[in-house]
């Protein structure tokens, strides 16, 4: 009885919670159920075939990335000749990283930093007074990031130049070669990479950077097949604030709780994964 | 004898710091108060290594497995494209995310949602019908057994029916009714890019399931599910969310963009309607 009388109400108290709904949307469903027999396969292109601009610009950028031009030295010199990066100077693997990202790094790298000393005061907020908007108030970065090496290059690219290279390099295929570490290393960089650190709030790599460190979309770029010097820089390079272009700086709260050991693990973690890009 | 001060008066102990902190070009920094983590102030589960090699241990790694990939190892049970560690964050070990160490130990418990003292088992059963929009296992199913397994060896020296800090998820204050424009504008700023501005998550390219999970539409948790109900979201998106900046939200935030998900539209809750489920399915997922 008192059970009853309890699920009346909770219905009653469910109804009440789904009575504003937007039921019409809903109930196109119906004819859609009666209508249809037989499942709309979804027409989607088999595989992306290149039009001819991307063509283009893949050809532009691989004339650029292999000859350079005027003061502007190829690529190559220090990205190897299949852009698969440089493990004993730390210089990162190309090949294969998502276009838009190679734009933006580039775009960032060529951005000139604000002059020292300059501190941005917030707006004094009171919160004790009426509910505002506080996310009107949210300044992010513009995206910097400085390297002593890349940055001056990137300043002399144009905006074409960033494109047809960001289109080279994304279509070349990558195979990783693994690199052999010892084996408490590679514990505590799997350990790290695949748990984080949970009692201290830090995420595992693998919960942004997918689940083989192949990266993931625009924002998310791989760490496996980097060498594992280009990672550690980078991380240190997020502590210093010479890199300040994450997105919701995200990489940033991250690397702030990374220690010194933290950083050799991982990178010699993924530096060990072995990964296939493009299909080579 | 301290004298005392006129009301209204502001002591430096009672100032808000926070109004002039230069930004350092973040919001977070301004306004965060984000709860130190000292060493020892959590309970730590053990290594993966420490999992004994025995009949015992080998159902832990098959917990373990249905825990960080449900869509696989608990296939049949499964009716949306979530994991238990989308929201059992990091392997069910984060403080506040719901860790697993954390609950094992207090059941079985008083449930106020069926109003029954349930055991764990019976409690995973509903993960599955609520949370995971699937069907519940039997209590002898092996996908039970290695769940409880895994969580009881997660547990592994944490006292028996005693709160430990960290269960759960975050304890919020409402300093006003949550506001679901508000929500929308937070939504898009600091969630959409990974959970999509249509909330349906993102999946990979080259392989099934999800990168980012979906929030809402077909593939996310029913409304029966505890995920459902804005007070459990948003003390759940308070401590966790954005991913890696757990409070970084102010609690307001944190209710108003629950408040705009808690509007979409996802699973009816099976205990109420088998017939909105067949014939008006929620949009989207899939």
């Amino acid at each position: 009885m008192e059970d009853k009388s309890m699920l009346i109400s909770r219905h009653a108290w469910l109804f009440m919670k789904y009575q504003n709904r937007n039921f019409a949307k809903q109930f196109t469903y119906i004819f859609v159920l009666l209508g249809l027999s037989v499942g709309i396969l979804p027409i989607s292109g088999c595989g992306k075939h290149a039009d001819s601009d991307t063509r283009a610009a893949v050809a532009a950028g691989k004339l650029l990335a292999e000859k350079g031009h005027g003061t502007i030295p190829a690529c190559i010199a220090c990205h190897g000749n299949n852009g698969e990066g440089l493990d004993a100077a730390g210089y990162p693997r190309l090949a294969g990283l998502n276009a838009t990202y190679i734009e933006k790094q580039l775009n960032d790298l060529a951005r000139e930093l604000p002059p020292a000393g300059v501190v941005i005061e917030s707006v004094a907020k009171d919160y004790s007074k009426t509910p505002r908007i506080y996310s009107d108030l949210t300044v992010f970065s513009p995206g910097l990031r400085h390297d002593d090496v890349m940055s001056p290059i990137a300043k002399q690219l144009s905006k074409t130049d960033i494109h047809n290279i960001a289109a080279y390099y994304s279509s070349l295929p990558f195979q990783a070669k693994p690199v052999a570490a010892d084996y408490e290393v590679l514990e505590r960089g799997q350990d790290l990479a695949l748990r984080g650190k949970p009692e201290y709030g830090l995420p595992a790599c693998i919960s942004c950077h997918a689940p083989n460190g192949e990266g993931f979309g625009t924002d998310f770029p791989p760490l496996a097949g980097q060498p594992a010097a280009y990672i550690v820089n980078q991380i240190n390079k997020w502590q210093r604030g010479d890199r300040d272009n994450d997105n919701l700086g995200l990489m940033h709260a991250v690397a702030d709780q990374l220690t010194d050991a933290d950083k050799l693990n991982v990178a010699a973690y993924y530096a060990n994964r072995s990964l296939i890009v493009n299909g080579k | 004898m301290a004298a005392e001060l006129p009301q209204g008066e502001v002591r430096p102990a009672a100032y808000d710091a926070r109004a002039n902190i230069p930004t350092g070009l973040t919001r977070e920094k301004a306004i965060r108060q984000i709860p130190a983590m000292n060493p020892g102030e959590y309970f730590v589960p053990p290594e993966i290594g420490d999992i004994p090699t025995s009949k015992y241990g080998d159902m832990v790694k098959l917990g373990r497995n249905i825990f960080i990939d449900t869509q696989h190892y608990a296939k049949r049970y499964v009716g949306n494209g979530l994991n238990c560690s989308n929201c059992h964050l990091q392997e069910g070990r984060k403080p506040y995310a719901a860790p697993i160490w954390a609950a094992y130990p207090m059941y079985p418990e008083f449930r106020n949602k069926t109003r029954d003292v349930v055991t764990y088992e019976e409690r995973v059963q509903d993960c599955f019908r609520f949370s995971m929009n699937g069907i519940a296992p039997t209590l002898d199913s092996p996908e039970i057994k290695a769940l409880t397994a895994y969580a009881h060896w997660l547990s592994k020296g944490a006292p028996i029916n005693k709160e430990l800090p960290g269960r759960g998820f975050a304890r919020l204050s409402k300093p006003r009714d949550p506001t679901p424009v508000n929500g929308e504008k937070l939504y898009k700023e600091n969630c959409a890019s990974c959970h999509a501005a249509d909330g349906k998550g993102q999946k990979f390219a080259n392989r099934d399931g999800y990168m980012f999970p979906p929030l809402w539409g077909g593939d996310s948790y029913n409304h029966g599910a505890g995920m459902s109900s804005v007070k459990d979201c948003a003390q759940f998106t308070k401590a966790n969310m954005p991913l890696g900046k757990g409070w970084t939200l102010t609690d307001m935030e944190a209710w108003d963009v629950c408040t705009y998900i808690w509007l979409q539209n996802r699973p009816w809750d099976p205990r109420f309607g088998w017939f909105f489920n067949i014939f008006t399915p929620p949009t989207g997922g899939n």
